[in-house]
């Protein structure tokens, strides 16, 4: 009965969806690429349904790919080697501590990644290798492309916008600020400066 | 005995792979190439000539055919070895690595391996292909010739690393350092034949023939065969080595060895025919990446080896050389010039051991598909060895060396 109840919700619910623009910007006001944005409701009512799909975090060309991966609570990510060689996927971040021995064509079983926050992925055997998954309490998030932009899609009303980058001295750290969500386009100034990253030029023959 | 318990160790190896059911990775290489080779007999065929072939070799020569394999024993813990068939100068069948690896997992910024058995010390920068091979030039620089037929390591090697990435900086450090044993006749061929050009690896389990060298002949060197077992055992003493690598960005790759065999020019093991020879030298290797497509590598080596009572053998040896290599999709153009010198510091006049000369060497790789490569090379060189007299032979010798080359990975 109460299933019921909650399709009746969301369907009216959704009659009042609108596509929200969000721009993050950086403490000089420029626009913030590779941002991970995500919206929590205040009254923390959204259900969180992960898809019966797992997400992907792929190892190609020795890097993780993507680099950033977000997905909601409860969800299955799993792994693919892309590569022609081993790697050594691990994690000792609190929200999930894992290793994992991948073989190129022999996939292993997804991972149910159950709790929220920022697990840090490094490869034992090519330690240039650093990527993330993002799990999030919500179903409304996305990445900021180049022009520091991510489009969401939410009910009207009122939520904490959530933003983390990879560049944040502390990644367990998350910048939350309240918003009330309309068609109106939103945009959040990060407090802190980031950490520079540095991009490497590896290839093929970099892990002899 | 090495060789045995290399053998042993990679047989236990594959034991625990299939009882386990253990993960493991192999890879394997096939290459056929067809020579038009130099007029002087080969090194390998007891000649005087630098290159691998000869004109003797005019047909096709299964060149390389290697499998590499990398099984799990446990999650820190890995088996490695390096098979190799070679067709030339004889059929054959060895190891030319096989290691266990222990790297553990660890939440420290700083990372740590150790590698116990046979294999190669990550000098140089030429040869991180499958097996120890130039994904470069087919015919390997003078330095890594060398260092394929005579130096490996039989041992225990440790690396610390502060890897870039985990403290968010382009700098990478590692320090390495080695004991081993074995390992002790090695600088034999750099005196009795020079440096040479090629892409033969020594096995664990082979020795390397040499020219009718005349001062083999003399009654000082009675107990020497005519032969060097480069990995064998002589003094009974530990060797070492240890090395430091610097990345920038993984653009600039540098590193610095020293080696030093401790071998003692004393000893001889008369069953064997072969001497201890004190063998030290250092290296210096740098890589850099002009961008994705064109790299610049250079090596240069230069030490000492030591033989005989109140140093009846006394070289001193030194090589470099400079690579150009470019890649343009599926093709790969390589361009190498390589000097190599030995010098003679001793007063054993019925051995001089002088040799020096340069050589030349260009390549063009195309991978036809994921797996398959064709490429040509052609090659010249020109050669000083003093000792070539004794044997009526000209000192001077001038070669050349085209070849065409299919390889299939997988």
């Amino acid at each position: 009965m109460s299933k019921y109840l909650i399709i009746i919700i969301l369907m009216v619910l959704s009659w009042q969806t609108v596509a929200v623009n969000i721009t993050v910007k950086n403490t000089k006001d420029e626009p913030m690429a590779n941002a991970v944005v995500w919206l929590t409701t205040k009254n923390g009512s959204e259900i969180i349904t992960p898809p019966d799909t797992p997400y992907a975090m792929s190892q190609k060309d020795r890097e993780f790919t993507p680099r950033i991966l977000v997905v909601p609570q409860n969800a299955k990510v799993e792994f693919p080697n892309a590569d022609s060689i081993m790697h050594h996927v691990y994690s000792f971040s609190k929200a999930k501590t894992f290793e994992l021995k991948l073989y190129k064509e022999q996939p292993k079983a997804p991972l149910v990644f159950e709790q929220t926050g920022v697990v840090e992925l490094g490869c034992n055997i090519h330690d240039w290798m650093l990527g993330y998954i993002v799990v999030v309490d919500s179903t409304i998030f996305a990445i900021t492309d180049e022009a520091g932009k991510v489009d969401l899609t939410a009910s009207k009303g009122e939520y904490t916008l959530n933003v983390w980058h990879s560049g944040f001295s502390d990644i367990s750290n998350v910048e939350s600020e309240d918003v009330s969500v309309s068609s109106k386009p939103l945009t959040y100034k990060i407090k802190q400066t980031l950490t520079e990253q540095i991009e490497f030029a590896t290839d093929e023959f970099d892990d002899y | 005995m090495i060789t045995s318990n290399l053998l042993r160790l990679a047989l236990l190896s594959c034991t625990v792979l299939f009882s386990n059911a253990l993960s493991a990775q192999v890879k394997g290489l096939l290459q056929v190439r067809a020579v038009q080779g130099d007029d002087l007999l080969s090194w390998q065929e007891g000649g005087i000539g630098l290159y691998r072939h000869d004109s003797k070799s005019d047909e096709l020569i299964l060149s390389q055919a290697i499998l590499d394999f990398n099984i799990d024993l446990a999650s820190s813990w890995s088996a490695h070895g390096v098979a190799n068939l070679n067709q030339d100068p004889d059929v054959g069948l060895g190891f030319t690595q096989a290691y266990i690896k222990y790297q553990p997992l660890s939440n420290s910024d700083y990372k740590w391996h150790i590698r116990v058995g046979g294999f190669y010390p990550l000098m140089s920068l030429e040869n991180p292909d499958i097996g120890w091979t130039s994904p470069y030039n087919y015919t390997n620089s003078a330095i890594n010739s060398w260092i394929g037929e005579e130096l490996r390591t039989v041992g225990a090697e440790v690396t610390i690393k502060r890897p870039a990435k985990r403290f968010n900086s382009p700098h990478s450090f590692s320090l390495v350092g080695a004991t081993f044993k074995g390992n002790d006749p090695t600088g034999t061929l750099l005196s009795w034949r020079g440096f040479a050009m090629h892409d033969r690896q020594t096995t664990f389990n082979e020795g390397v023939r040499f020219a009718p060298v005349a001062a083999l002949n003399d009654f000082a060197l009675r107990w020497q065969a005519n032969h060097v077992l480069p990995f064998e055992e002589v003094d009974g003493r530990f060797g070492y080595y240890g090395g430091v690598h610097w990345d920038y960005l993984k653009k600039s790759q540098f590193r610095i060895y020293y080696y030093n065999n401790n071998g003692d020019p004393t000893k001889l093991n008369i069953s064997t025919g072969q001497y201890a020879w004190d063998t030290r030298f250092t290296s210096v290797a740098w890589l850099y990446k002009f961008n994705k497509k064109t790299r610049f590598i250079a090596q240069a080596l230069n030490g000492k080896t030591e033989m005989g009572d109140n140093k009846l053998i006394d070289n001193a040896f030194y090589s470099h050389y400079f690579m150009l290599s470019h890649k343009e999709g599926k093709n790969r153009v390589s361009l190498r010039y390589d000097y190599f010198e030995v010098t003679d510091n001793d007063i054993t006049a019925f051995d001089p051991n002088s040799s020096h000369g340069e050589g030349l060497t260009a390549s063009w790789r195309y991978a036809f598909s994921k797996n398959g490569q064709i490429g040509i090379e052609g090659s010249a060189l020109k050669s000083f060895v003093e000792n070539r007299v004794a044997m009526g032979l000209q000192q001077r010798a001038s070669q050349q060396q085209i070849m065409i080359n299919t390889q299939w990975k997988f």
